[in-house]
């Protein structure tokens, strides 16, 4: 059983589905721009630009566009991951998924892949038009290295995510978890808040995030600093790997309790 | 034998017993919250000790009321719940130790509404659970070519239709499709026809026995509908309260219960049927249905064997035969009389 075929059909179930719900496709696009206006209304009410300018070194319509991508593009493999399950519950397509051969650590990596792809692509409707305005055609490549640098926080954030969701799910299987926990995530990773001026606690937390080393390359990237970017980049994959086998012995946890319990006909 | 493990070369087929299941029990325990902070906890014994075989070529039906424990016998064989005790092996593999090579062997059929992707059509469901079961894409297509044209699901349009326009019948159609899609050899299907228009179900039926016969693969058939039960199944196992309380042959099960058989003949004549019928020392009761014809009905465990004499009886007697009828218990009368708890 390859990696590949399982690939090829959660492309296609994803696509399938995506461009089959046309609302669906518009939000995602939309998405960047609503974050980015919804924290920009907040921050305008804290503070003038200058003042954001002035602290973190980036326009704030700049720096939220960007983080606006990051965080969609980058939570979107443990929004899959997640998500997937209670769908494949509803739907009752979960019994046949559990019954069936396949390599479960070889699934999980798989599901996430389609969207990651269309969410890293929507980089050219996000921040390539705002770094086209702010930075002329130098804007573009820029807007393509951090779109570079976002594939990568994705793939890194894969096995965390496997870990996560099916610690989650093996807690309960419930929309009210998946609620405390993506929250959690999205500050963590330090996107709109850079955690270098995270407390000390929160600042542990988020570096065991393996994304959240590649978000930060990417916020450097942005302000022009340069210094310490391979070696967040080695934490990230040092940790991306360690994340594979605790993934895996997690999705066994999950599964043999699913069926101690009894897999549930819909 | 030798064509079996030929057709399933790459898997291990040398048992006569396609599924051995010894002493399976099941308990569950349902927590019940009463206000903020009281609960109970509600026992269900679903297995009580199950014992059975199906071999290769025969198609078993798990029959009982609602409860009785069919659904949780084919969970436990399809690797998707624990049995508390008691072994259960499919082609050969323990259901709990080695649930990966159980999962290869096995094609399942638990539910017909739901069970599959909305947006996606029936050949797109079809492919996408064929990459889940180890198919590459050209064996993929290969087989889901076949099946698609197996259960005439081309003519009902599975290549166009997304799955959330599909009628009942087309569902039940794509779900066997998908228990078929790796050719496993042992097939539990679980209520397949429950809901479906007569030529869905009947196409359904003819299948199965199809696939027994000619492919000589397991099948496992639930059922609540005695007559499918009877033209489908080698084999009935009537399941109640968690607990096998017959096992065999339609036949062999009829013969199980106290009912008698019942001869019904329709004689015309003008002669003394009741003097005639004195003569015979078993039950029997007659009516007149119009004018000078009448109806008869014999209770015993052989008719056939009371039926020559009788018939010449009647004809020296001045009678004309106008129908003979042998009435068996029907298995409906078998399943009433087990799951009310006789044996």
């Amino acid at each position: 059983m390859s990696f590949m075929d399982i690939l090829r059909a959660e492309y296609r179930l994803v696509y399938n589905d995506v461009f089959r719900r046309k609302s669906v496709l518009l939000t995602l696009i939309l998405y960047p721009y609503i974050f980015t206006a919804f924290t920009l209304f907040i921050g305008y009410s804290a503070g003038t630009p200058s003042d954001f300018i002035q602290r973190v070194g980036v326009d704030p319509a700049l720096y939220l566009i960007t983080a606006s991508y990051m965080l969609t593009s980058v939570l979107a493999s443990l929004d899959d991951l997640l998500w997937k399950p209670l769908f494949d519950t509803y739907t009752g397509t979960v019994i046949y998924i559990l019954a069936s051969p396949v390599n479960r650590l070889k699934l999980y990596a798989a599901i996430p892949f389609p969207r990651l792809t269309l969410l890293v692509l929507m980089g050219f409707t996000s921040i390539i038009p705002v770094y086209l305005f702010y930075f002329g055609l130098n804007g573009v490549l820029l807007g393509l290295i951090i779109m570079g640098v976002i594939t990568l926080a994705c793939l890194i954030m894969i096995p965390f995510a496997i870990f996560v969701a099916s610690s989650v799910h093996r807690v309960g299987e419930s929309w009210r978890i998946l609620n405390i926990v993506r929250p959690l995530v999205i500050i963590f990773l330090g996107v709109y808040y850079p955690r270098i001026y995270m407390p000390l606690g929160a600042y542990i937390v988020s570096s065991l995030i393996p994304a959240s080393h590649i978000v930060e390359i990417a916020q450097r990237i942005l302000i022009g600093m340069q210094s310490g970017l391979f070696t967040l980049f080695s934490i990230a994959v040092t940790l991306a790997i360690i994340y594979v086998p605790i993934g895996q012995f997690s999705l066994r946890s999950w599964e043999r309790k699913k069926v101690k319990e009894g897999v549930k006909t819909p | 034998m030798s064509t079996l493990i030929e057709k399933y070369d790459n898997r291990v087929l040398f048992m006569d017993n396609a599924v051995e299941v010894h002493g399976l029990v099941k308990t569950y325990r349902i927590k019940k919250k009463h206000g903020l902070l009281k609960s109970s906890t509600e026992i269900i014994e679903a297995l009580r000790g199950v014992s059975f075989r199906v071999k290769y070529g025969e198609v078993v039906g798990l029959l009982g009321p609602n409860g009785a424990g069919k659904t949780t016998t084919i969970k436990i064989l399809a690797t998707l719940l624990l049995p508390d005790s008691g072994t259960a092996r499919v082609a050969g593999f323990d259901v709990v130790k080695e649930p990966d090579k159980v999962r290869r062997n096995i094609g399942l059929m638990l539910t017909v509404e739901k069970g599959f992707y909305g947006k996606l059509t029936g050949r797109e469901n079809l492919e996408y659970f064929a990459a889940l079961y180890g198919l590459n894409k050209r064996k993929a297509t290969e087989r889901i070519n076949h099946l698609i044209k197996l259960l005439e699901l081309d003519k009902l349009g599975a290549d166009v239709k997304l799955f959330e326009e599909f009628s009942l019948g087309m569902k039940a159609r794509l779900s066997l499709a998908r228990a078929l899609l790796s050719d496993a050899p042992i097939l539990l299907l679980d209520e397949p026809t429950l809901g479906l228009d007569p030529p869905s179900a009947r196409r359904i039926r003819e299948l199965v026995r199809e696939l027994a016969r000619s492919e000589k693969k397991a099948i496992i058939y639930t059922t609540h509908n005695m007559f499918e039960a009877e033209i489908v199944c080698d084999k009935i196992i009537m399941i109640n309260k968690g607990q096998i309380v017959a096992e065999g042959t339609p036949g062999e099960l009829k013969d199980k219960i106290p009912k008698l058989k019942i001869l019904n003949l329709m004689i015309r004549g003008r002669n003394n049927l009741e003097a005639l019928l004195k003569n015979i020392d078993l039950k029997y009761e007659f009516k007149i249905e119009e004018g000078d014809i009448f109806n008869i009905k014999i209770h015993s465990r052989k008719p056939e064997d009371i039926l020559g004499e009788l018939l010449k009886k009647l004809i020296n007697n001045g009678f004309e035969i106008i129908t003979v009828k042998i009435e068996e218990p029907t298995l409906e009368d078998v399943f009433i009389y087990f799951s009310e708890g006789a044996q």
